[in-house]
């Protein structure tokens, strides 16, 4: 096994960038080598952080289901047999699902909140703001 | 010539001779890149010792834009010999048994730019504030128009609300196309439907997707052709604008709306230009669709990528690239006490 597969990715987004794209014989095929470049950079820092985003996610959007000032809205059964339960493994594919589940469940009690709770509403926001940042690529300007 | 284009080239002049009755030769094809909606190719024909440009589309086997080719052909023909310049649209051809796909054929504007890099080097940086100027006159030109006069209502319906017809066709394509739950999108959504605006006091003809990158300008900052009009629509022209203005197309400028001129100043030009004025609350409204508008196409060319037969690198680039930046622009537009980190604070 060898590791880094993210750093790998990124290396070769650079090779292609650097490398490959001057080479190539029409506008048509640098602009898509400039695509492709950008594309493996962005997957190679998914590929590194997935994980650990993907569980940080799950665990704010579990904190914010057992908040107090979620309790009154619809729903409450599923987001505490959601609370319950974890990802079935660490392939990505099915913590992917679990996380799909959570935002459904968030996307639900954020319309809820919406008309009944200003604090919950702020406190998803704050929630999603955080997701936003965490998931962002960090790319060279283009 | 491209190895690779030469058989498009060979059906493409036999198709020109059958239909001009007349030989034709190509002299050059090559494809421009960024045409995300339609494949585009610049081709130089010869024609009894005449040489002339053309710009050919063709339908991909996948796009960003689910768009329907004869509406935009038309509006190319309503549109052009007004005062918003376009290419001289020549062939509209569906048959596919020609090129395998449908395609258009436009007359090339010649010795223009279209993209934002060249826009802060010579020649055109000295001439930016110029071509801004002109972009959001002949933007409120555009809106100024009677869509009767001008024939589009022939073909285009008019929409009895276009904000609600608008916000629910693009909450539509979110809901049918995205691979995972969309939060923030469905946090705008809610938004605009509760802040709905009524219909505005004149329906315009809306470009769909008016933007530096989709027009053609020259090293004297004029602008000689506005391009793709693939979403092109009767509706409310304050849509256009906000579009024009979104973050995502200059990204990562932040003052200089599409690597042009400040928001303020554009919006000044554009009321000079229609005869409007811009309600700034109206505004808020469509600037938050426009980004859910492009958040929606982003989506979409994710599903297209993921599970269309195109690999093509832009639909990929838009689903990962800038559904990320886009969410954080509708991001600043929503949250209360945004930062606006990515996006300006309402007026």
């Amino acid at each position: 096994m060898i590791p880094q597969p993210g750093r790998i990715l990124a290396d070769l987004a650079m090779k292609l960038a650097s490398s490959v794209a001057p080479e190539t014989t029409s506008n048509f095929a640098m602009a898509n080598t400039g695509l492709i470049s950008m594309l493996m950079l962005s997957l190679a820092q998914d590929s590194e952080r997935a994980v650990a985003n993907r569980m940080a996610d799950i665990e704010d959007m579990k904190a914010l289901f057992h908040s107090p000032d979620a309790e009154p809205a619809p729903g409450s059964d599923l987001r505490t047999a959601y609370c319950e339960r974890g990802p079935t493994s660490l392939y990505l594919s099915e913590m992917d699902a679990f996380h799909a589940d959570g935002l459904k469940l968030l996307i639900a009690l954020h319309g809820w909140a919406e008309a009944h709770s200003q604090a919950l509403d702020e406190a998803i926001w704050q929630f999603l703001r955080t997701h936003t940042e965490r998931n962002k690529f960090d790319l060279p300007d283009a | 010539m491209h190895p690779d284009l030469k058989p498009l080239a060979d059906r493409f002049v036999h198709y020109l001779a059958e239909r001009w009755q007349t030989p034709v030769r190509v002299r050059t094809i090559e494809q421009i890149p960024g045409g995300a909606s339609r494949e585009t190719y610049r081709v130089r024909v010869e024609t009894a010792g005449e040489v002339q440009g053309l710009i050919l589309r063709r339908d991909p086997v996948s796009s960003l834009i689910d768009t329907e080719r004869a509406l935009e052909y038309q509006t190319y023909a309503a549109v052009h010999g007004s005062a918003v310049p376009v290419p001289e649209p020549l062939i509209l051809e569906e048959d596919t048994r020609h090129l395998d796909r449908p395609f258009s054929v436009m007359r090339e504007v010649p010795g223009c730019e279209t993209g934002i890099p060249p826009l802060s080097a010579p020649p055109y940086a000295a001439v930016r504030e110029r071509i801004g100027h002109n972009k959001w006159r002949l933007l409120g030109t555009l809106a100024a128009m009677d869509v009767d006069t001008l024939g589009v209502t022939r073909f285009m319906q008019a929409p009895e609300h276009p904000a609600a017809c608008e916000l629910d066709y693009w909450a539509g394509v979110i809901d049918a196309d995205a691979l995972h739950p969309q939060p923030v999108a469905q946090a705008a959504i809610r938004w605009l439907r509760r802040n709905l605006p009524p219909p505005g006091p004149k329906l315009s003809l809306v470009h769909g997707d008016y933007r530096s990158g989709n027009f053609l300008y020259n090293a004297e900052g004029e602008i000689k052709g506005v391009l793709d009009w693939e979403m092109a629509h009767v509706g409310d022209p304050l849509e256009d604008l906000a579009w024009s203005l979104d973050p995502i197309w200059p990204w990562p400028e932040r003052v200089l709306a599409g690597a042009l001129m400040p928001r303020d100043t554009a919006i000044g030009i554009w009321e000079d230009a229609s005869g409007m004025a811009v309600d700034r609350e109206t505004f808020r409204w469509w600037q938050i669709f426009a980004s859910l508008k492009a958040l929606a196409i982003w989506i979409s060319s994710t599903e297209d990528f993921v599970h269309g037969e195109s690999k093509e690198p832009i639909l990929g680039m838009a689903g990962w690239v800038l559904t990320d930046r886009q969410n954080r622009i509708l991001m600043d537009r929503l949250q209360p006490n945004s930062p606006h980190l990515y996006a300006e604070a309402p007026v």
